[in-house]
């Protein structure tokens, strides 16, 4: 009954990386519009989401910068670096080769002798 | 700067999150639920803030100095819980890291430390050199043709250091000076404190200076002195000698000369100089300096020097033989550290003592491992229950690893402090109980450098294996009941007795050097000096120049004589050109009559004029035939006396009275020997006699300008310094008096390394006696304790208070005699590394080795006692029940 998805280890990094390609956000930004694109099926936790984003900051590749939002309040917001751009690339199509193979594989059906 | 960033760090990352809780809350209100739940809500959904914050940290990398953090504010609070450890391992490290501290610093000023010039490295100094070795700069007009001449050198300067007199509001005065070509400070590329330094334009006409005629520049520090710093020195006209100087500038002291730890007052332009010598072409009273020209290799430069000087000495009037002793060829030695006589007296007591205060160092090491060793096993407990509850056994070491870092940092800390006392100390020592040498000691970089990098290897070296083996801990046996059961204690004994046989070996070594210096100091003060050890005052004293060798001073000089005698207090008195540890030396050469021809290494001798009383006054035995006296003048028939070693080297065991001797350099005059005189120390306590001429004053080679006074005193010699020098200061002619000591001062200075060593020495090793008594103490008590249970079961079971006593006792005696053991080898070693400085002792003295070995023993037995006693009023019944 339950629709919601249990996230895959690791794919949270490349989830932010996605959302946040698609214009700067702030944080809660990027749950908001996490939930959007998975259409509230994938369960986030949210304060789970700062450490992965400070450590893709770390890393280069997201940068941040202090800005104003809707409601006039001071926020950080986050945006792709060209790092960020290149890994997010990378990790799509490492994504779906890799779906490829899982799904092939247990898409098979028993070969009938 | 980093602290401000973190904080930073820290708001900024609170309001990102305060935004995001604020802003859900908003989106849920909107949406219909009511406030106070959405708040709730919001909180929930979000999680645990803290922790997700400190993920947070964690991936912006900021743990580790969290971490650091937490692991400074536990090291804290366990040292303050333990008082008495902390206070005992600090002052430990402190000792031992003030004491390499200070030594350094003393090194590395008088050993290490690059002048206070531009680019020091290019500087060379250009000496003559011979089969007898370096021999100083050349003559002046040598000088002139490797200045203007050779082209490896991009500048090149004279200097010698000459005591210089002043008049100062018409007072004589003597000053420490030196004569500097004009370009010898621009050479060295240093500046004037105020006014400006010497130029070469000052230094073109003999007896005139240049275009602002005859001008000085003075020291800092003798311008603060003299002249209470003020700057309108600079102008002022000073009468020097025979003509009037200006001062026109004021230098920094380290910058006089090139001269390390030597003080100077005074730099006045060459060619103010004694023009005689000036011109002399075979006075070698110089020193040369010389910045290489960039990309000139110094053999070069010394091949091209060479040339020149060998050209120069074409027509030398030196004979063939002198010159191949000492005037041989140019050689080039770096002059970056400047003159080499500081170094060369101190090389080896300073490295010496550095050894010594290393070995004091790694025994504060093992002192501070054996406590930290203790605790451990006591803090094991805590391990186990670290380890269990999750630590990473990696954090446990930090952990204790932290601990022995700060322990060391604050020991530095400490130790720095000590260390500045202790420079002030040994800066003092060398100012005064050696003969004036300035040493500056500032807090440099490379001290701290220093400072801070023993201090961390002490950190690691005596913090290491107890954290390795805290981490070690089996949490499951950590737990079982009390200490007798703790795992690994029994090896942490182990590693405790080994560190204490250490610390006693290196006991055994310290006070065993200690020993021998002490006894080689002892030996030097007890040596027969030739000369009386009854209270004996000198002086100096000299006229003005123009009565220098006239026989109206040799009058006055008799005047002196008959007036101080007549004071109370005065035994006798008398006069010579030159007094035993004086540092003065004056050479000539001598023909024996009837003999063979000699080298000229055999036919130099030293020579002192002296007035008849002088040899009763100082105490000097006439051993054959007799001493001199007032009808020995200038009108009758000349006589000399040999001392034993000039006898015995001339004449063998043959008796030299009524042979005939001529001086023949620096003039001849014949002379019949009359007497020989018991050998005295002249140059130093420690040297083998010279041969020594004595003539007396009337009769001299030597025109007689400065003498120095000789009085025996009742009493204490000292006490009559000052009415002596009133009164001769009261007779007409100006007369100045310098050098003012007793001949026990003088011995002491004589003896200044041997006395700087054995006191050092001995600090060390008395340290290092301390440590290893408080490590023995240590591990005693704390086997006690640990055996409490074992020992209440022996007296249960009708063991003695005596055995129980003496079972402790043997415990710390055979400890000691281990390390005594031990420590044997290393003291032999330390013997023949430390030979050349020892005086009239072996470097195997068998006394000084067994009054270490007692001295441990004996320690090792008082440290014993408190435990013992303690094993031995036990009460069988308690002990029993701990467990």
């Amino acid at each position: 009954m339950n629709s919601q998805v249990e996230l895959v280890q690791g794919t949270l990094d490349m989830l932010i990386l996605k959302a946040v390609s698609l214009g700067g956000l702030h944080g809660y930004g990027v749950l908001v519009r996490l939930e959007q694109l998975t259409g509230g099926k994938l369960q986030i936790q949210q304060g789970s989401l700062y450490p992965a984003l400070y450590r893709l900051e770390r890393q280069g590749l997201i940068t941040s910068e202090w800005g104003e939002s809707e409601n006039k309040r001071k926020a950080k917001f986050y945006s792709l670096s060209a790092a960020g751009r290149r890994k997010l690339k990378m990790e799509t199509e490492s994504w779906k080769r890799f779906s490829a193979v899982v799904a092939d594989v247990l898409g098979a059906v028993p070969e009938e002798s | 700067m980093k602290f401000f960033r973190r904080q930073r760090f820290e708001s900024e990352m609170d309001a990102e999150m305060r935004f995001h809780i604020d802003a859900f809350v908003e989106d849920l209100v909107r949406s219909g639920v009511e406030r106070g739940e959405a708040e709730r809500r919001a909180r929930v959904e979000f999680g645990a803030i803290e922790a997700k914050k400190d993920e947070c940290r964690q991936a912006w990398g900021l743990q580790w100095m969290d971490e650091l953090r937490a692991d400074l504010v536990f090291t804290l609070r366990t040292l303050r819980g333990a008082p008495g450890f902390a206070a005992v391992a600090i002052l430990s490290l402190a000792l031992g890291i003030g004491a390499n501290t200070a030594l350094f610093g003393v090194l590395d000023a008088l050993l290490l430390r690059m002048l206070p010039v531009r680019d020091p490295g290019q500087l060379v100094f250009v000496q003559t050199a011979g089969t007898r070795g370096m021999n100083g700069g050349p003559p002046y007009p040598c000088f002139e043709i490797l200045r203007d001449k050779a082209k490896s050198f991009a500048g090149m300067a004279a200097f010698s250091a000459s005591s210089m007199e002043i008049r100062l509001n018409g007072v004589r005065e003597q000053v420490r000076g030196l004569w500097a070509s004009g370009n010898f400070y621009e050479l060295l590329g240093v500046r004037p404190v105020i006014g400006r330094t010497l130029a070469a334009s000052d230094d073109q006409t003999v007896g005139k200076g240049g275009p602002d005629g005859p001008v000085a520049v003075i020291s800092r520090s003798y311008w603060e002195q003299r002249f209470g710093g003020d700057p309108a020195v600079i102008g002022r006209a000073v009468p020097m000698g025979e003509q009037t100087v200006t001062i026109v500038g004021v230098m920094p002291n380290e910058a006089m000369s090139v001269d390390p730890g030597r003080r100077f007052d005074m730099a006045a332009p060459m060619m103010l100089s004694d023009p005689v010598v000036l011109r002399q072409r075979g006075a070698w009273w110089l020193d040369i300096v010389a910045r290489l020209r960039p990309g000139v290799r110094q053999e070069q430069a010394a091949a091209e020097a060479n040339g020149l000087f060998q050209g120069f000495m074409g027509d030398s009037a030196d004979s063939a033989e002198m010159r191949k002793l000492h005037f041989d060829h140019i050689e080039l030695t770096a002059a970056g550290k400047g003159t080499d006589g500081l170094r060369t007296r101190f090389t080896t007591p300073l490295t010496a003592l550095m050894v010594l205060a290393g070995l004091a160092l790694v025994a504060a090491c093992a002192n501070v491992a054996s406590l930290l060793l203790a605790r451990a096993s006591a803090r094991q407990k805590e391990f186990a229950v670290r380890l269990a509850i999750g630590a990473a056994r990696g954090r446990l070491v930090r952990q204790a690893l932290t601990e022995s870092l700060v322990l060391a940092g604050a020991g530095a800390g400490l130790g720095i402090g000590i260390a500045v006392a202790a420079q002030n100390a040994l800066a003092g020592f060398f100012a005064t109980g050696g003969d004036g040498i300035k040493i500056d000691l500032p807090l440099n970089v490379r001290l701290l450098f220093f400072t801070v990098a023993i201090s961390a290897f002490t950190g690691l070296a005596f913090g290491l294996a107890p954290a390795l083996r805290a981490a070690n801990v089996n949490p499951a046996a950590g737990f079982q009941g009390g200490s007798r059961s703790v795992a690994g204690s029994r090896r942490g004994l182990r590693l405790g007795r080994v560190l204490v046989v250490l610390q006693v070996a290196l006991s055994m070594m310290l006070l065993c050097g200690a020993g021998l210096f002490v006894r080689s100091l002892r030996q030097l003060a007890a040596v027969d000096r030739g000369f009386t050890r009854e209270a004996t005052l000198t002086m100096e004293v000299s006229p003005e120049g123009r009565m220098y060798g006239t026989p109206e001073w040799l009058r006055q000089q008799t005047e002196i004589l008959e007036r101080v005698r007549r004071m109370p207090g005065v035994k006798s008195a008398g006069w010579a050109t030159m007094g035993p540890l004086s540092g003065r030396d004056r050479g000539v050469l001598i023909d024996i009559a009837g003999s063979a021809p000699r080298s000229i290494t055999d036919r130099s001798i030293h020579l002192v004029s002296v007035s008849p009383e002088y040899f009763d006054a100082m105490g000097m035995k006439v051993l054959v035939g007799r001493g001199f006296s007032q009808r020995d003048n200038a009108t009758s028939a000349k006589v000399a006396i040999l001392n034993e070693t000039a006898a015995r080297f001339y004449f063998g065991s043959a008796n030299p009275v009524g042979a005939k001797l001529r001086i023949t350099i620096p003039r001849g005059s014949e002379y019949e020997i009359a007497g020989v005189i018991k050998d005295v120390k002249h140059s130093s306590l420690r040297e083998e006699p010279g041969r020594f001429l004595y003539v007396p004053i009337p009769q001299s080679v030597d025109r007689i300008n400065r003498v120095a006074l000789a009085v025996r005193t009742a009493g204490d010699a000292g006490r009559l310094a000052a009415p002596i020098a009133r009164e001769i200061r009261g007779m007409p002619g100006a007369l100045l008096i310098t050098n003012v000591a007793t001949m026990e001062e003088l011995a002491q200075r004589s003896m200044s390394r041997e006395r700087l060593v054995a006191a050092l020495s001995t600090v060390f090793g008395l340290l290092a006696l301390v440590l290893a008594a408080t490590g023995l103490y240590g591990i005693l008590a704390y086997g006690v304790a640990r055996r409490t249970n074992e020992i209440g079961i022996r007296m249960a079971l009708g063991a003695s208070t005596r055995g129980v006593t003496w079972m402790v006792l043997r415990e710390a005696l055979l400890l000691a005699g281990a390390g005594i053991a031990v420590g044997i080898p290393a003291v032999v070693a330390i013997g023949s590394f430390s030979r050349a400085m020892l005086y009239g002792v072996s470097a195997f003295d068998g006394a000084a080795f067994a009054c270490a070995a007692v001295v441990l023993t004996v320690s090792a037995a008082l440290a014993a006692v408190t435990p013992a006693r303690r094993a031995s009023r036990l009460d069988p019944m308690t002990a029993l029940r701990t467990n």
